[in-house]
This record gives structure tokens, C-alpha cells and sequence, in this order.
């Protein structure tokens, strides 16, 4: 009979150091995680469904800039109802979410949020899992089920893809452009002011019904019409606190065009 | 040469011959699928955007579920110290290391970048229930292969060819205690997170509740226990390499009874807190499970069959102790288990929850697994069985004449404490 190392005092213990260890990263995350939304800027989608009239442009561009797949959509167009008689839509592209479920689920952290608050899909990184699209409430990521071998047929009529095509196997989404918002900015331009700093869905857009631009700065575009008009964010009360809005369509304001 | 034909037409035409040749056609057509898989994508399954995991998470997750015998029993052994009931922990020690070696196979299929898998373990993040089933996963499998060395050293061709490599392997049970302290905390981490995986998801509110975790910790206990003993007495009736005690085997068939009835309990709470007020997503998927597509396997398969009979045979001490009876409510058990992890995962998707504002309506998808997913699926559960027959015939898993004394175990403190009680 050996004497026995571990007893219940000794396991207690252990398990109680492992728990304090384990909550201890927790709350570093989540600060690191709070921390990361409040950059200099904060870029917000702002989409006013009275003058969305459902052409679809804006889902040619994207997948003309990004090289999306036809079977695949980042900024997928719905049909939301009547007002008036007249149907009205709802472009659809990924939430940006302050508190993005994605990135709270992702094992290795292939979902991440930059300073700026854009959520970031890391491809090489991802393991193709499939939790964030679990996850995600509002249905923006998209898998590649099989490789984007192809021609793109949005390519040259709608733009020129300026990111690289997403492997087999990982999902994808919509990244409000940051490489268009980076490059602007790196020579000096706005993003939501001047058209090569923006997403290229806002400038395609033919009725202006995108606007975009940095919530930090109370002159800006965005702050000024979300203080000026109504809007609202879509399933708010999951508390994804989503950086897109919705100027919806009223009684008294009828689709213009 | 005829005296070789001979040797091989007697050795084929045995049961034993014709069970390995059924389940190498199994494996070789999985085998088959599997590099399908890898070579076309994962194009070729039945999964879809709003139904990205299907069959071959429910093998997943039914494999760890069913192989928590290992840690639950070996706890009970090890740490209890309920030291007569050590075969039964050989034997479910064994069935562990073989589910969770299934369930990482099911992983790689089901993964779209199966050749990164070891970024999981590299690439950190803290916060999510993912990263901390794979950790824990990853590290109690470690446990796992150290627990099941001093059986695999009791392999006669070890043991006659690297006596040494044997010796050592065997002494390893001296850590058996140790070894199960660590199986128990990593198991009760992962068995509940992997529900909570499920249970923390907002956007899916027929997941989205604090049971989810409890429930998972739950089945998993009771599928591994009942596998185990089904098993050994499957076994115990068609081999004679396989020996087992009856009497142990329906103390805990017994205790397994009693787990039931409080399962039971949970699962009666559960269920009734679900059917007060209207929650869309939640109370459509609900009458998913009740009343919809996967009411028989939800009420038939998982309450009735999975949880109400098997309860009443095992407790009613005259079934229990006919094992013919006994056998059947530990199978039952066992489909319930998978039931209940196959209908939580997909009711989760096939409800689907509108983001659109004014659209309250909750749309509808369905799901059902391709060939190439069931081949594949088939061959992970052929693996099973292969790994446990082998165990069986070569490894001495279910013998219930192996002794503590064979391996001078250890004795706990712990066990004293609670049986001088």
C-alpha cells in the first residue's frame, strides 16, 4: 500500500487555484474586449429603407470588391414589408456588433474586433468550426462549402476585386471595407466623405440610400442624422449593441423613385 | 497450400471472422467517403448555411456522452474507493479512450480546414466554451491513453516481445488515482461546457437557457454507465474471453435506475418551464420537438423508450436482475442519450429565428444527412466497435476475474473517509 498524495483538502484546492486562474483570464479578455470598440474611430452603416428601392447594386459591387462568390451574399437584399402599398427593403450586411457573438465564440479567435469596431474574420487562422455562424443572429456569414474556382461575373462590370478570394472551408463576411478604409486613410482621405475611403456598397448605392461615417465625431454624417431622425438597429434586444441602423420607412415619407 | 486455404476458410467462417469482415466493409467504404470528403469539401454533405452542423456533430457529441463511463466510474473506483467495482472501471476506461478517440474523427470530417486542426490548440481564445472544450478534450484524452496503458500491457505479444515497455506501461495504474482526479475535473468541465456551447447562444432561444449545461452533464453520465455495462455483458454472452461479475454489474445497473429518476425530474422541469409564454424561435422549436418532425424521436425515442421504461426496469428489482431485461433498458438508455443530442442540436436550426423588423413570423429549414455523411458516420461507429471487440479478445477489457491485488493499487483517502462513514 503506497501513500496516497492527493486527498479531498489537496483537490479542493487545486480546483479552486484552476477556477480563480480560469475567471482571471476572463476578466482580462473582457476588459481588452471593451477596450478594443473605443478607438479614434468608430465607423457606423446608417441605411435609409425610404430610399432603398431593392436594385440589388450595392450586392453586385460588394461582390465584385471582395470577389464573393455568386452563390454567396455579404450584403444580402430582403424584402421587409409594405408601407403605403409599396414593398420596402432591408439591405443586410454584417452587424458589426459592439458585443459580436462571433467573436465571443470562436475558439481560436479567428473572429476579432479592430480598434476602429470592425469585426475581422482572420482566414488563416480560422479552423472552419462553424460556431460563429451559430452564433451570429442575423444570419452574415456565409461558408465556403466548396472553392471559388471560377470567373467572377461581377468582375469588370461592377469593379475590381481588391481583397483575395476566401479558401475552401472557412466562413465569410462583411468587413465594411476596411482595406478601402485604410488605404484612404493612409493617403490622407475621410471614410463616409470621400468616395475611396468608403465601402464600395455606400458609393454604388444610385438613390444615396447608404451613408456612412465616424460615430466618435459628433459632426459627422451619421451622428447628425441619427440625432435628426428615427432609427433602429435589428434584434437590439440581444444586446449586440449592432454599428448598422435603419432609417425606417413612415406613413408620411413615401419611397422617393 | 490447400493446408493454408483450410487454415483461412476455418478462420473466416467463424463468428468472430465474420463480424471483422463486416465491419472492415464498413470502414474501408468509410474510408472511402472520408477521402471524398477531404478531396471534394464538405459540398458533398447535406449541411447548409442555416444547418451547419449536423449527423456528424451528433456523433460527436454522442461519442464523448457515452464515453463518460470512464471518468464517472473510475472516480467512483479511484476516489470512493469502491474498490470491487475496478473491472467495470477497466472496462469503461477503455470505452472512453475509444469514444473520445471517435469523436475527434467525427471532428476532422466535420472541420473545414481539417489540416489546421492543431491551430485549435495553438490559437487561444479564453472567452469562448469552444476553447475550452478542446483544451479540456485535448488534455483528458492525454489522461485517457495514460489510463488505458496498463491494459494495453496486458497484450500477450507486449508482453512476451518488450517485456520492459509492458512493465512499464503497467505501472502506471500505481497513478490511477491521480489519473482519475484529473478525469473527474476535466470531465465535469467539458461534459457540461459542451452543453453550454448550445446554452449560450442568444440568438437561439430554444437553446438558450442555463439547463442546457446540467442536461449535457447529466446524459453524459448516464449513457457512459449504461454503455458500460450493456457492453460488458454484450460481451460477457458472446465471447468466452469476456467474464463478468453479475452481481456488481446490477448493483450499479441499481444506482443507474435511481440517476434516472432524477433525470427524470430535470427533464420534467425543463420541459414544463418551455411551455409557458410565447417566445419566437423558442416556442416554435419546441413544437419542433413536441409535436413536429422530431416528436417521435423526442417522445418515443427519448422520454418514453430513453428515460420512462428503462427507469422502471432497472429500479423494479425483478427486471433488473434479469439480464435479458436489464440489457434491453441499458440499450434503451444509450438511444435516448443520442436521441436527446441529436434532436438538441438540430431544433436549434430548424426553427429560424427573422431579424427582419415587423416579421414575426419563424421560418422553417430541414435537414437530412447525406450518404457520404452516414457512410462516413458508419465508419466511426464500426471503429467503435472494431476497438472494443479487439479490447475484448485481446486486452482482457471486460474480465471481471482481474483482482486489484494483480496491480497493487493504491488506496485513497478519500475511500476511507467515506466508507468508515
Amino acid at each position: 500500500m503506497t501513500e496516497n498524495k492527493f486527498n479531498r483538502r489537496d483537490f479542493i484546492k487545486l480546483s479552486a487555484v484552476g477556477l480563480a486562474v480560469a475567471a482571471g483570464t476572463r476578466m482580462i479578455k473582457e476588459v481588452a474586449a471593451s477596450e478594443g470598440a473605443k478607438g479614434e474611430h468608430q465607423w457606423v452603416m446608417v441605411i435609409d429603407q425610404s430610399k432603398c428601392t431593392g436594385c440589388g447594386q450595392c450586392n453586385l459591387i460588394c461582390h465584385a470588391n471582395n470577389d464573393i462568390n455568386p452563390n454567396m451574399d455579404w450584403t444580402k437584399v430582403l424584402e421587409a414589408g409594405e408601407v403605403n402599398g409599396q414593398l420596402v427593403y432591408l439591405p443586410r450586411p454584417c452587424m458589426q456588433c459592439e458585443h459580436a457573438p462571433c467573436v465571443e465564440v470562436c475558439p481560436v479567435g479567428a473572429s476579432y474586433y479592430r480598434d476602429d469596431g470592425i469585426v475581422m474574420m482572420d482566414y488563416d487562422k480560422c479552423i472552419g468550426c462553424r460556431y460563429c455562424m451559430v452564433a451570429c443572429p442575423y444570419d452574415a456569414r456565409a461558408f465556403n462549402w466548396e472553392a471559388f474556382t471560377g470567373g467572377n461575373p461581377a468582375v469588370p462590370e461592377w469593379g475590381e476585386p481588391d481583397v483575395e478570394r476566401r479558401p475552401r472551408g472557412v466562413p465569410e463576411k462583411c468587413s465594411f471595407c476596411y482595406q478601402r478604409i485604410d488605404r484612404g486613410m493612409s493617403l490622407g482621405l475621410e471614410p463616409g466623405v470621400d468616395a475611396a475611403a468608403t465601402p464600395a456598397c455606400v458609393v454604388g448605392c444610385p438613390t444615396g440610400a447608404r451613408i456612412f461615417g465616424d460615430l466618435n465625431d459628433p459632426n459627422s454624417n451619421v451622428s447628425q442624422i441619427l440625432r435628426d431622425r428615427p432609427s433602429y438597429r435589428l434584434r437590439e434586444s440581444l444586446g449586440t449593441n449592432p454599428r448598422v441602423y435603419y432609417l425606417p420607412v413612415t406613413e408620411n415619407r413615401v419611397v422617393e423613385g | 497450400m490447400k493446408t493454408i486455404l483450410k487454415t483461412i476458410r476455418e478462420n473466416i467462417f467463424t463468428p468472430w471472422g465474420i463480424w471483422l469482415g463486416i465491419l472492415g466493409v464498413v470502414l474501408l467504404s468509410a474510408l472511402v467517403g472520408g477521402i471524398l470528403v477531404f478531396w471534394k469539401g464538405l459540398v458533398i454533405t447535406n449541411l447548409t448555411d442555416l444547418v451547419p452542423w449536423g449527423l456528424w456533430i451528433t456523433i460527436d457529441l454522442s461519442s464523448i456522452a457515452v464515453a463518460a463511463g470512464a471518468f464517472s466510474l473510475c472516480a467512483v473506483v479511484y476516489l470512493l474507493g469502491f474498490k470491487r467495482y475496478e473491472p467495470i472501471a477497466r472496462t469503461a476506461t477503455f470505452i472512453g479512450f475509444t469514444g473520445y478517440s471517435m469523436a475527434m474523427m467525427a471532428l476532422l470530417l466535420d472541420i473545414g480546414r481539417p489540416e489546421r486542426f492543431w491551430k485549435s490548440f495553438v490559437f487561444w481564445n479564453t472567452h469562448s466554451l469552444l476553447w475550452e472544450v478542446t483544451m479540456c478534450v485535448g488534455l483528458y484524452f492525454t489522461v485517457l491513453v495514460l489510463e488505458v496503458m496498463p491494459i494495453v500491457a496486458s497484450f500477450e505479444w507486449l508482453r512476451k516481445k518488450f517485456p520492459r515497455i509492458a512493465e512499464k506501461m503497467e505501472h502506471l495504474h500505481h497513478y490511477a488515482p491521480v489519473l482519475a482526479i484529473f478525469g473527474l475535473g476535466l470531465s465535469s468541465l467539458h461534459q457540461s461546457s459542451l452543453g453550454a456551447v448550445y446554452g449560450v447562444i442568444k440568438a437561439r432561444p430554444i437553446w438558450y437557457r442555463p439547463e442546457m449545461s446540467v442536461l449535457f452533464m447529466f446524459t453524459a453520465i448516464l449513457g457512459g454507465i449504461a454503455l458500460t455495462l450493456l457492453a460488458s455483458m454484450l460481451a460477457a454472452r458472446l465471447t468466452s474471453k469476456a467474464k463478468v461479475n453479475d452481481v456488481l454489474i446490477e448493483r450499479v445497473a441499481q444506482v443507474l435506475g435511481y440517476l434516472m429518476i432524477a433525470y427524470l425530474y430535470w427533464r420534467f422541469w425543463d420541459w414544463l418551464a418551455q411551455t409557458y409564454t410565447y417566445e419566437p424561435g423558442r416556442t416554435e422549436g419546441f413544437e419542433l420537438l413536441t409535436k413536429g418532425p422530431l416528436s417521435f424521436n423526442f417522445w418515443i425515442v427519448e422520454m418514453l423508450f430513453g428515460a420512462l421504461v428503462p427507469t422502471i426496469l432497472l429500479v423494479k428489482r425483478s427486471t433488473r436482475q434479469t439480464p435479458l431485461w436489464r440489457m434491453l433498458a441499458l440499450a434503451m438508455i444509450v438511444a435516448g442519450v443520442v436521441a436527446f443530442r441529436f434532436d438538441t442540436n438540430i431544433v436549434g436550426f430548424l426553427a429560424v429565428v427573422p431579424y427582419l423588423p415587423g416579421e414575426a413570423m419563424v421560418q422553417y429549414t430541414s435537414y437530412t444527412p447525406s450518404l457520404i455523411e452516414w457512410v462516413t458516420g458508419g465508419g466511426i461507429i464500426a471503429f467503435g466497435l472494431l476497438a472494443f471487440s479487439v479490447g475484448v479478445k485481446y486486452l482482457r477489457v471486460v474480465d471481471h476475474r482481474i483482482t486489484s491485488e494483480e496491480h497493487e493499487t493504491v488506496s485513497v483517502g478519500v475511500g476511507e473517509a467515506v466508507r468508515n462513514m
